[in-house]
């Protein structure tokens, strides 16, 4: 369902990243992991066509997006690092604004913001104007906008930045619920970004790393914590080790 | 661009909810009121100077289309310059600035819908704003007979005069995700096109008359003023879809290129 093929980016001087290559299949749930500045964001960026590649390519569910780039990006649902809010919009009429410009037939378009508002727990603020809610809310509503029109791939930076407990655990269930759908609804693709590596190892089956713009491990979550490791050693070692290899050799 | 609509209708309701739409509406209301009234006053004390001077012939010329809403339309596109840039000083830098930007380029528009939608927004605004001044005429018609057909004519080159405004209003927002850049850089733009016409003379006097002709042609004064003599030909629409066209393609390639960068 995402296909990158040697994703590279360039600004300036620096590569922020550095010939990265998966593939996902439908229904995986994958985490994207990295430390500050890994090239996580600029990565997702890519994929949704908001930056364009310095090299290489992706698909989404089939579409080139170079190619067929308005198919590519009706076929996907992202929630930016920080939520592409308007302040002054109230929730509903943002979310009906976004199932419009999404391509959801007019039709389905009461239904479909019904739903998110539902999943994203928002049915009690649906009226609020969105620059009066908390933090955790606009999160919330951010998560909203990447599902209202129900797309085959979610593309989720940092999904649970700002959240509290209850709600983290809410949104885990939702985003496992997404990917393994009761009968008639279509199986979504995940891949989300996170500094919790706990909400890895709750929802995720398959695990990408990236460091310094380069992928240093891409598996599934069974085969890294096999040997009675913890995701936090991995990430440690992983990450650490390279850097001062790197530092070895300048 | 199926979705223009779409754009152009958030736009609008964002507008009137902001705190800006309802500062410049009451704001041009009240100027459109007092430039009025300043506008009746003169007409009125040059109507009582001349029937003192006894200057028969002139008060024959004296007219409520040629000294009074004429004038009034003048001042009127003045106050517009300087409150169109603050309407459309938002279109594109706020999206900037709020991180929707990465929200409408993600999503299944073409850059035509974004870039017509955000025009067409403005244009309804201002659209508006040239239906308050239409009303103030409008009073003369109870207690005079001024020309209607005069009277519209200038009303639209009027609102063309705020369209190109608007247009490269859009552009400036465009090209920064600074909002006070993008008026700054609107103000800019809309005084060149002021100046054009002394850059004409300027060609002419340097013997190259074409460049003044050129110049004289982009300038909108000729243009208005056929409108504003009742005139609406072909060629001066042309002429506004043609400056229109002109900064809408260049807003587009302002977005595509954010897009590509
Ligand atoms: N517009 C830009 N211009 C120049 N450099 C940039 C730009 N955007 C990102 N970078 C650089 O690219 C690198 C990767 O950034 P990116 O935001 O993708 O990291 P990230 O993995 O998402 O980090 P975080 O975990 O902090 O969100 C960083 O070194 C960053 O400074
Ligand atoms: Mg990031």
């Amino acid at each position: 369902m995402i296909e990158a093929r040697q994703l590279s980016k360039r600004y300036g001087d620096m590569l922020a990243v550095d010939g990265v290559d998966f593939s996902l299949e439908r229904g995986e749930v994958v985490g994207f992991l990295g430390p500050n500045g890994a090239g996580k964001t600029t990565t997702m960026r890519m994929l949704t066509g908001f930056l364009p590649p310095s090299e290489g390519t992706a698909s989404i569910a089939g579409f080139d997006i170079f190619n067929d780039p308005i198919e590519a990006r009706r076929c996907v649902g992202y929630l930016p690092e920080s939520p592409p809010l308007y302040p002054e919009m109230s929730v509903k009429s943002y979310l009906s604004y976004v199932a419009k410009i999404k391509d959801v037939s007019r039709g389905e378009r009461r239904q479909a913001v019904e739903r998110s508002l539902e999943r994203c727990g928002l049915v009690d603020v649906r009226n609020r104007v969105i620059g009066t809610l908390s933090k955790g809310y606009r999160q919330r509503v951010g998560l909203a906008q990447a599902i209202v029109h129900e797309p085959p791939v979610l593309i989720l930076d940092e999904p649970t930045a700002g959240l509290d407990p209850l709600q983290i655990q809410e949104i885990r269930e939702l985003i496992a619920e997404l990917a393994a759908p009761a009968k008639g609804e279509t199986q979504q693709t995940v891949i989300l970004s996170t500094h919790i590596l706990a909400e890895v190892e709750a929802i995720c089956r398959r695990v990408i790393l990236i460091h310094q713009g380069c992928k240093v491990v891409d598996a599934p979550l069974s085969e890294l914590t096999a040997e009675g490791q913890s995701l936090e050693e991995l990430f440690v070692r992983e990450t650490m080790g390279r850097s001062s290899a790197r530092e070895e050799r300048a | 661009m199926r979705h223009v609509t779409d754009v152009a209708g958030r736009e609008l309701r964002s507008l009137f909810v902001s705190p800006v739409a309802y500062a410049v509406l009451s704001l041009f209301s009240v100027l459109a009121g007092v430039f009025f009234i300043l506008n009746v006053a003169w007409f009125n004390d040059m109507l009582l100077r001349l029937q003192q001077f006894q200057a028969f012939d002139q008060l024959e010329m004296m007219n409520l289309n040629d000294h009074l809403i004429t004038e009034f339309y003048g001042s009127m596109s003045v106050v517009l310059m300087f409150l169109i840039p603050a309407i459309t000083m938002g279109l594109f830098a706020s999206e900037k600035a709020n991180g929707t930007e990465e929200l409408l380029l993600t999503s299944p528009l073409t850059a035509w819908d974004i870039v017509l939608g955000k025009f067409i927004g403005g244009a309804t605004f201002v659209a508006i704003l040239t239906g308050i001044v239409g009303l103030f005429p409008g009073i003369l018609f109870v207690y005079g007979d001024p020309e209607v057909g005069r009277t519209l004519s200038g009303l639209l080159g009027l609102l063309l005069t705020g369209w190109v405004y608007t247009a490269m209003g859009a552009f400036a927002s465009s090209l920064t995700r600074s909002q006070i850049v993008a008026f700054l850089i609107a103000l800019v733009l809309m005084l060149v096109m002021l100046l054009l016409p002394a850059m004409s003379d300027l060609g002419v006097a340097a013997g190259a008359s074409w460049v003044g002709d050129f110049f004289r042609y982009l300038s909108a004064n000729a243009h208005v003023e056929r409108l504003l003599r009742g005139l609406v030909e072909t060629s001066d629409l042309v002429y506004y879809a043609v400056v229109i066209g002109t900064f809408a393609l260049l807003t587009k390639a302002a977005v595509e290129s954010s897009r590509w960068r």
